[in-house]
């Protein structure tokens, strides 16, 4: 056995085939994306060297940059609302005593529907007429309230949130859940008999000690809302006038409406480097906080 | 040949005679197969073809026959080959598919496709099979009514399927309940309008929302060609015409004057296409402007006004456009360039056996379509609604192509954009004409 640990070409042998997938779909299609970042390409004919053109362009682009306001919403609710709705939740889930097993079904439940289902769900729900949502408005007499939610520019991308925190925060919840049952119990018996008890316990002992989870929690949600596409491509399409555009809907509406290839290329490339910026700057959060704890 | 296959049986024969007994069975074989090589032609050698099409839904099911029948025809008479049927949804294949086959030259053999911009684009790639010569010994050169989408530098590239025109469907029995006549003016169209709206209908459907964007250019389109003439959108991409014409800054007022009045369903950016036709058809508005596709739909099984639907052309503005139609002939087949000899007359058969009279009389009578070829002179089963759609088409000056025929991609877009904007009262009709002719300029700047 301690052969084997000194063989480097037991190494290789065992490295190669994960390292042939990595480089066959991971690293040739960047780097091909990075090279047709720096031409101008319509899908067919040969590609023409164009330089930094099509990312000044993108600089430049008032539509590319709506794109992005829109990705922010999605991470500041992630990170604002969603994140402490998912720990507050969890918190009170984990004190429950009786029926936990249908609590946590409840909540995970959307969390394995497919995005297409989930839209389409909710794209029912959002009906300017028929919809679930302006029915029960207009029942409770609250007729004022009664919008074209997916066709109002002032609503559209907040109830694309909604949709995407609906689908996602059970996920999560689970995943603290998870965390905070893998507390030791004598820490929590320690702290109570210590007086630690409610919002307190919570404050001082659960959330301190499942902070490595908030963290991964925090990380998976927002480089989830950088990169998300499928479920305002099924809802709005980026509409009502490119108001609910994300930065990878609109790459793919450059790539597969204009045929412009070359510039969705680069968006892809500035959305690899926008999403490594915000999880190095959580990573280096999460690590100071850490230091902080200790 | 028949001698040299023999001979080379034979002598493999004469060559295993000593093997043993095992290798008996094999030698057999091998005898076997060589007789079969040697009692058929070379060119009766099985080949695949694949035939990508776009007859996925349900109500493409006649459609989607017709075409399995022509492919059974060619099978006949062609020795050897057998088709591969490969139904594609349109925009799947259009956007997708066909965009990444024709980028990497693995297109199929024949395929579904659109003219205009995609037809240039993979012609210049010399992807596109040109069929001119085809078509001269085929002896239907001259038989179908408008190739000019499919037509690149004097060569044709495509065969429409069928043709489509742009119009008003309406319901008949809520045009009578408001005292409404069929408009045949603009200022008719207004007060029928306003007549409907007093009555509590609304007066037009439309799902514009979301991607659907070009459901309202239809209209925006068929309105700046009536009052600017057909000519005027074939300059944008030239220079010669511009965006802030007087014709298309009074069209972009007309359209934010039916939303103003809410003449246009206020829902209209909430719903997608097939929901703003759902809302004509189910009887809840009195008119729909949408092409003649629409049919199936109207006639189909959960429609409330199969029976009470009309249509009109789009009426006079006393504009230079009066009595034009928007009409075309842009989707169909394409067949790829890089053909072997046996799929070549494949494709020739095909081409014979699937556009003749009888199968155009076939697409109007059962699938209800506009015919792409002249001369039909008798047609079963059309129901009525096409035969009135047929009637005004005829009774039209002459028809031209949607404006995306002669414009960018982005410029397109753009519009698509634009008018979203204006059915949202977020942008003034002079603003809108502007930035659509600041999107043309750049678009006419970078070439493409």
């Amino acid at each position: 056995m301690s052969k084997i640990y000194k063989n480097y070409t037991a190494y290789f042998i065992f490295v190669v085939p994960a390292l042939l997938l990595y480089i066959t779909f991971y690293l040739i299609p960047l780097f091909n994306s990075l090279r047709y970042s720096f031409t101008d390409w319509n899908g067919i004919n040969d590609p023409v060297y164009t330089g930094f053109g099509n990312f000044a362009k993108a600089l430049a682009d008032e539509k590319f940059w709506v794109a992005f306001k829109n990705n922010a919403y999605f991470v500041g609710f992630s990170v604002f609302i969603q994140v402490p709705l998912i720990i507050f939740i969890s918190i009170i889930v984990s004190g429950v005593k009786r029926f936990l097993g249908f609590y946590k079904l409840t909540v995970f439940l959307p969390s394995i529907l497919s995005t297409a289902s989930v839209s389409i769900i909710w794209k029912f729900i959002y009906a300017p007429e028929a919809g679930l949502l302006n029915q029960v408005l207009r029942t409770i007499g609250l007729d004022s309230w009664v919008k074209i939610w997916l066709g109002d520019e002032a609503y559209a991308i907040f109830a694309v949130l909604v949709t995407n925190g609906w689908q996602w925060t059970g996920f999560y919840i689970v995943l603290i859940l998870a965390a905070i049952f893998a507390i030791s119990k004598e820490v929590l018996e320690a702290g109570e008999i210590d007086g630690a008890t409610g919002w307190t316990k919570a404050r001082l002992l659960t959330i301190p000690l499942i902070r490595p989870v908030i963290g991964v929690t925090l990380l998976l949600s927002v480089t989830g809302a950088m990169k998300a596409l499928d479920i305002v491509l099924i809802m709005t399409k980026g509409g009502p006038f490119g108001s609910t555009e994300l930065m990878a809907t609109y790459m793919y509406k450059q790539a597969y409406s204009m045929n412009d290839f070359g510039y969705a290329n680069a968006i892809a490339i500035v959305i690899t480097l926008f999403t490594a910026l915000v999880t190095l700057g959580l990573q280096f959060f999460n690590n100071r906080s850490k230091e902080d704890a200790y | 040949m028949k001698k040299q296959s023999l001979l080379l049986a034979i002598t493999a024969l004469v060559a295993l005679a000593g093997c043993s007994e095992k290798n008996a069975e094999t030698t057999e074989k091998a005898i076997a197969s060589s007789t079969t090589e040697v009692s058929k032609p070379a060119s009766s050698d099985p080949f695949k073809m694949v035939l990508r099409h776009i007859h996925i839904r349900e109500t493409a099911l006649p459609t989607l026959k017709l075409l399995e029948e022509v492919v059974q025809k060619t099978e006949e008479e062609v020795p050897g080959l057998k088709f591969t049927l490969d139904g594609v949804e349109d925009t799947v294949n259009r956007n997708v598919k066909l965009k990444a086959e024709m980028a990497s030259g693995t297109q199929p053999p024949i395929f579904s496709l659109f003219g205009g911009a995609d037809t240039q684009n993979y012609s210049k790639a010399g992807r596109l099979l040109a069929l001119n010569d085809i078509m001269a010994e085929v002896g239907i050169q001259d038989s179908f009514f408008d190739l000019r989408e499919f037509t690149v530098d004097g060569k044709i590239y495509g065969l429409p399927e069928s043709g489509y025109i742009e119009g008003f469907f309406y319901n008949k029995k809520l045009f009578a309940d408001a005292g409404v006549e069929v408009p045949t003016t603009w200022d008719d169209l207004l007060v029928a309008m306003e007549k409907l709206k007093a009555k509590g209908i609304t007066p037009l459907a439309m799902g514009a929302g979301g991607g659907d964007g070009w459901v309202a250019n239809m209209l925006v389109n068929n309105l700046m060609i009536a009052l600017g003439g057909p000519s005027l959108q074939e300059g944008f991409a030239s220079g010669a015409t511009k965006w802030t014409d007087p014709a298309v800054v009074e069209t972009f007022k007309r359209v934010a004057d039916l939303v103003d009045k809410k003449y246009i369903d206020p829902n209209v950016l909430g719903l997608a296409f097939a929901e703003g036709q759902a809302t004509f058809y189910t009887g809840k508005a009195a008119m729909l402007f949408d092409g003649s596709w629409a049919v199936n739909a109207i006639i189909g099984d959960t429609s409330v006004v199969k029976d009470s639907t009309g249509f009109f052309r789009f009426p006079d503005v006393d504009g230079a456009g009066d009595g034009y139609i928007n009409g075309g002939w842009s989707n169909g087949y394409g067949f790829s360039a890089d053909l072997k000899d046996n799929e070549l007359q494949a494709v020739k058969a095909f081409i014979k056996n699937f556009y003749t009279l009888d199968n155009q009389a076939r697409i109007l009578g059962e699938t209800n379509q506009i015919p792409a070829m002249k001369g039909i002179t008798e047609v079963k089963g059309a129901s009525e609604l096409i035969t009135m759609i047929g009637k005004q088409q005829g009774s039209a000056k002459g028809a031209y192509p949607a404006f995306d025929a002669f414009v960018q991609t982005s410029v397109k877009v753009e519009l698509e954009t634009i008018v979203q904007e204006l059915l949202g009262g977020k942008i003034k009709p002079e603003a809108a004409a502007e930035r659509m002719q600041k999107a043309q300029e750049s678009a006419n700047a970078e070439g493409k």
